[in-house]
C-alpha cells in the first residue's frame, strides 16, 4: 500500500503535518497549479497502515485520514507489490 | 468498506474553507456509521441550515437539508413514520441552540431514537461570524466586537437535564474518541447527543488570534479536561479551571425512548 495525497482535494491546511506519529507529512514549499501548497511526504513507507493493512485486514492508525478535513488522504495499491526494508525510529 | 464509501465522490471537494473542522467530524461520524453494518438505503441524514448543516449533501444516502433550526423536528417525523430507518442529524451550534433550541430540548425530553452530532464552532460560520449561544465569554465575533459579555450554553448539560439517553463531548483533535462516541450513540436506543468542538478558521479563528488552523486545534486539545480527571478534581474539592471544558462520555442511561425499532 502506498500513502497518497489527492492534490485535487487538498486545501493545504497542514493539519496532517501535526497528527502523524512518524511525522511523515511535511509542510510543502511550492504552490501547485491551483495555488495550494500541498504537504510533502517524508518516507511514507514508514506508515503503519502502508506496512500492515494487508496483514491485519483493516485500517491501522489512519489518524491522518480521519483528521484530513478534505478527504484528501488515502492508500493506493502498489503493483507489483514490493517488499521494502523500513527503518522505524521509536 | 471505509468511511470514504459513504461520500458522494462526485460532490467532493466540499465547499468548506481550508482547515474547517466540519470535514473531520463528518469523517468520524461516517467511520462510526460504517462499522454498524447498516445498508445505505436504511440510513438517513438530516440537517438544518449552516455550514455544518451542509454535511448531508456530501453523503450517498437519502438526506434532508431542511430549514434553519428544524433538523430535529424533521428527523422526528422521519423516525416516527418509519422506525426501521437509522436517522442521524448533523447540526451547528446556532442551528441547534439558538433558533432550534426548543426542538433540541423536546427531542431530548421525548428521548426519540436519533443520533445528533453538533459541530460546535462557537459562532455562526455561514452568515459571517455572528456570536452564537455557545460563543465563550470574552470571545470576539461580528456582533460582539468588544468581547462576548454573556455566559455560553453548555450543550451537553442541557441535553442531560432535558433527558437524552447518551451524551458525550469531544473535539476535532480527538478523532478516534469521537468515532467511538458516535458509534456508542448509534448503538444506544433513544436520543444520543454528541457535541464536537471544531475550529472555524474563517469566522472564529481569524478574529480570536488563531493565526494557523493548527493553533485552534491545539487550543481545543490543551483545554480539554477528561471526564475522569474532572470527577477526581470534584471529589477532591478542587476547582475546575474556568477555561477548560470536560470531554468524554457524560451520560449513558436507559430512560424510556420513543421511535425505537420494534
Ligand atoms: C429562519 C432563518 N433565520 C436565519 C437564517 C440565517 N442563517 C443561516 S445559517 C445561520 C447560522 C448558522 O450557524 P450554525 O448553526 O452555528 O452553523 P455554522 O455555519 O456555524 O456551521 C443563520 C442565522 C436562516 N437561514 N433562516
Ligand atoms: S490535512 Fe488534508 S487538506 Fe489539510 S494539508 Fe493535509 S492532506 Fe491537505
Ligand atoms: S496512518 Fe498513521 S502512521 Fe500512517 S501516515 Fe497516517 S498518521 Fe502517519
Ligand atoms: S465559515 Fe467556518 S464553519 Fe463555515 S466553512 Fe468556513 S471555516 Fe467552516
Ligand atoms: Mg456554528
Amino acid at each position: 500500500m502506498k500513502l497518497a495525497i489527492d492534490e485535487t482535494r487538498c486545501k493545504g491546511c497542514n493539519l496532517c503535518t501535526k497528527v502523524c506519529p512518524y511525522k511523515i507529512f511535511k509542510e510543502g514549499k511550492k504552490p501547485n497549479r491551483r495555488g495550494i501548497v500541498v504537504p510533502e511526504l517524508d518516507r511514507p513507507e514508514r506508515c503503519t497502515n502502508c506496512r500492515l493493512q494487508h496483514l491485519y485486514g483493516r485500517t491501522l492508525c489512519g489518524v491522518c485520514q480521519l483528521t484530513c478535513p478534505d478527504q484528501a488522504i488515502d492508500w493506493i495499491e502498489e503493483k507489483p507489490y514490493e517488499l521494502k526494508k523500513v527503518a522505524i525510529e521509536y | 468498506m471505509s468511511f470514504d464509501d459513504w461520500y458522494r465522490q462526485d460532490r467532493l471537494p466540499h465547499i468548506y474553507c481550508a482547515g474547517c473542522g466540519n470535514g473531520t467530524i463528518i469523517n468520524c461520524t461516517l467511520a462510526a456509521v460504517d462499522q454498524m453494518g447498516w445498508k445505505k438505503d436504511d440510513t438517513v441524514f438530516v440537517s438544518g441550515i449552516g455550514c455544518s448543516s451542509r454535511a448531508p449533501g456530501y453523503i450517498v444516502t437519502d438526506s434532508l437539508h431542511t430549514t434553519h433550526g428544524r433538523a430535529i423536528a424533521f428527523a422526528t417525523g422521519v423516525k416516527l413514520a418509519n422506525p426501521d430507518l437509522h436517522v442521524i442529524v448533523f447540526t451547528g451550534d446556532g442551528d441547534l441552540a439558538a433558533i432550534g433550541g426548543n426542538h433540541f430540548i423536546h427531542g431530548c425530553r421525548r428521548n426519540i431514537d436519533l443520533t445528533v452530532v453538533c459541530m460546535n464552532n462557537q459562532i455562526y460560520g455561514m452568515t459571517g461570524g455572528q456570536g452564537s449561544p455557545t460563543t465563550p465569554k470574552g470571545c470576539l465575533s461580528s456582533t460582539t466586537p468588544a468581547g462576548c459579555a454573556e455566559m455560553p450554553f453548555d450543550l451537553c448539560e442541557l441535553a442531560i437535564a432535558a433527558g437524552a439517553n447518551y451524551v458525550s463531548r469531544w473535539t476535532s483533535y480527538h478523532v478516534k474518541e469521537l468515532e467511538k462516541a458516535v458509534k456508542v450513540g448509534l448503538e444506544t436506543p433513544g436520543f444520543s447527543f454528541i457535541e464536537a468542538l471544531v475550529q472555524c478558521p474563517t469566522a472564529f479563528g481569524r478574529r480570536n488570534k488563531f493565526r494557523q488552523v493548527a493553533d485552534h486545534v491545539e487550543y481545543l486539545r490543551a483545554h480539554s479536561l477528561l471526564k475522569a480527571k474532572s470527577d477526581r478534581l470534584l471529589a477532591e474539592g478542587k476547582p475546575i479551571p474556568e477555561d477548560m471544558f470536560v470531554v468524554g462520555e457524560l451520560a449513558r442511561r436507559n430512560r424510556p425512548a420513543l421511535g425505537v425499532k420494534p
